[in-house]
């Protein structure tokens, strides 16, 4: 099984002082945050959740934040639901992205990739990372995937949903470019909502957060839309986007409008060549959590089905976060659970077959 | 009571506004003292299994001014936050979802939870 969404957190956002340039090592000890000292300088977003983010069984006896001691990790986690990987998406470092000064940005931004390749890759075979780069400055996002890109455990580059543009703009081609020669896919995760970043909200900002949660995918439409759109998959044919957290069920519907508007209008995106729901079955990846749940817990699938998404989705907890999903109750067709669980994560991370392991270790 | 009693505590290592979890028959489950009246409910979430009993013991908004009542009678998911009514299991925001719930005799000062028996023993009580 592999997990694709799993937070590695800290106790303090100055863990990363080591690994951050002196110059920008002063303003995360001195300059204003957005929390208390050791707080993570992203930009406030305007819905705060009611009881905060966090598992309440997730938080370490030694009352560390949730996510941020690998034991407890192991046990409730890796150990506990038999993970082959886990792909890390880090947890705050995404906010980056609602900052306006991109320099800094993309020092926190190392700083972070910096971090998990040095304290929490090497602790366990299993645990596989996203390097988290700051979009609002896309040459300096690129230059980072070539720095680190290629170390063994990288997987994949990661972005929050929350951007200034959707991603398939032109602005954002170097981050696309670099991806694909490292050969990675490039995540967005939901986040980024607010700073520098569009209002996540079509028609402006809503008011509670349980309202704001449930309509936050509009941003990953956005990113599906443009990304197709722009062509991102002609001109880099090795390039994937994996939309993580940004709900499911309502990814039929939107690639069935996309089909039908590009059939009357094809001439304004001359460079493609395909349907957008068929770019979509090749090059787009979406994970589980939160599955969308209806009165009839099989009234999801005959959509999903239609855009081929047995082989599109994979499986994600979002642990420790306090909307987790438990694998084992995760109601899935019977002939979806090795895809979803497993196979098309194993094959959009490249990673190797459950065999291969098994023989590595014997 | 029909089932088989389970000892959990003293009354006195309980006190009111406490909870304790503890693992009996097999079962993780959560035993609760509100004002005085013990209560004990299944550890496992009807939603999706989380650790409904290691959540938050608190109140809840209780009209439409936001005015805050019911302190001490609910307690709320550890893992999504969904609010249950401790004395009766019914979730506070559907009532048509349940928390199992066991009843609880204090005797003696002894707290002890009535899990059902395995189906093939006979009922003795």
């Amino acid at each position: 099984m592999i997990d694709c969404d799993v937070h590695n957190s800290w106790h303090s956002a100055e863990v990363l002082l080591p690994y951050l340039p002196p110059a920008f090592r002063e303003y995360l000890q001195r300059g204003e945050l957005p929390g208390p000292r050791g707080s993570f300088p992203h930009a406030h977003r305007p819905w705060l959740h009611p009881e905060g983010f966090m598992r309440y069984d997730a938080v370490p006896e030694s009352g560390a934040a949730a996510g941020s001691e690998y034991d407890l990790l192991r046990e409730q986690l890796l150990d506990r639901y038999d993970v082959d990987y886990a792909i890390l998406t880090g947890d705050e470092a995404i906010e980056a992205s609602t900052l306006a000064n991109p320099y800094y940005a993309q020092a926190l931004t190392s700083a972070y990739n910096d971090w998990l390749v040095y304290e929490w890759l090497p602790a366990d075979l299993r645990l596989k990372g996203s390097l988290v780069v700051a979009p609002q400055d896309p040459h300096g996002a690129a230059a980072e995937i070539r720095r680190l890109g290629d170390h063994d455990g990288i997987v994949q580059v990661l972005v929050s949903s929350g951007s200034q543009r959707p991603y398939g703009d032109p602005f954002f081609h170097p981050i696309w470019e670099a991806a694909a020669e490292l050969d990675l896919p490039i995540a967005v995760h939901l986040g980024g909502q607010g700073g520098l970043n569009a209002n996540p909200i079509g028609c402006g900002p809503t008011t509670f957060f349980w309202e704001t949660h449930a309509l936050l995918c509009e941003t990953g439409m956005a990113h599906l839309a443009s990304t197709i759109a722009h062509g991102v998959f002609e001109r880099w044919p090795n390039a994937r986007l994996i939309l993580i957290e940004c709900g499911v069920a309502w990814i039929p519907p939107i690639l069935w409008r996309l089909d039908e508007d590009y059939r009357a209008l094809r001439k304004e995106t001359p460079w493609l060549r395909r349907l957008p729901s068929e770019y979509a079955r090749d090059h787009v990846r979406m994970t589980t959590q939160p599955l969308e749940q209806p009165r009839s817990p099989e009234a999801l699938w005959p959509a999903l089905d239609d855009i081929g998404a047995r082989d599109m989705l994979m499986f994600a907890s979002d642990y420790p976060h306090w909307d987790f999903e438990d694998p084992r109750f995760l109601r899935l067709p019977e002939t979806w659970r090795e895809p979803v669980l497993d196979g098309n994560a194993r094959e959009v991370y490249r990673l190797p077959a459950r065999d291969r392991i098994a023989e590595a270790s014997r | 009571m029909r089932g088989q009693r389970h000892l959990v505590c003293r009354a006195s290592e309980l006190p009111p506004g406490e909870r304790r979890i503890v693992r009996l028959g097999g079962r993780s489950i959560g035993v609760f003292n509100v004002g005085g009246s013990f209560y004990a409910l299944h550890n496992g979430c009807p939603h999706k299994g989380g650790a409904l009993c290691e959540g938050p013991v608190c109140g809840t908004t209780v009209d439409a001014s936001f005015g805050y009542g019911r302190d001490g009678e609910i307690v709320r998911c550890a893992w999504h936050g969904w609010e249950f009514d401790i004395a009766t299991g019914v979730a506070v925001a559907d009532p048509a979802v349940r928390a199992r719930t066991y009843p609880v005799v204090v005797e003696d000062d002894h707290v002890m939870v009535v899990l059902p028996r395995a189906r093939k023993e006979p009922d003795d009580e």
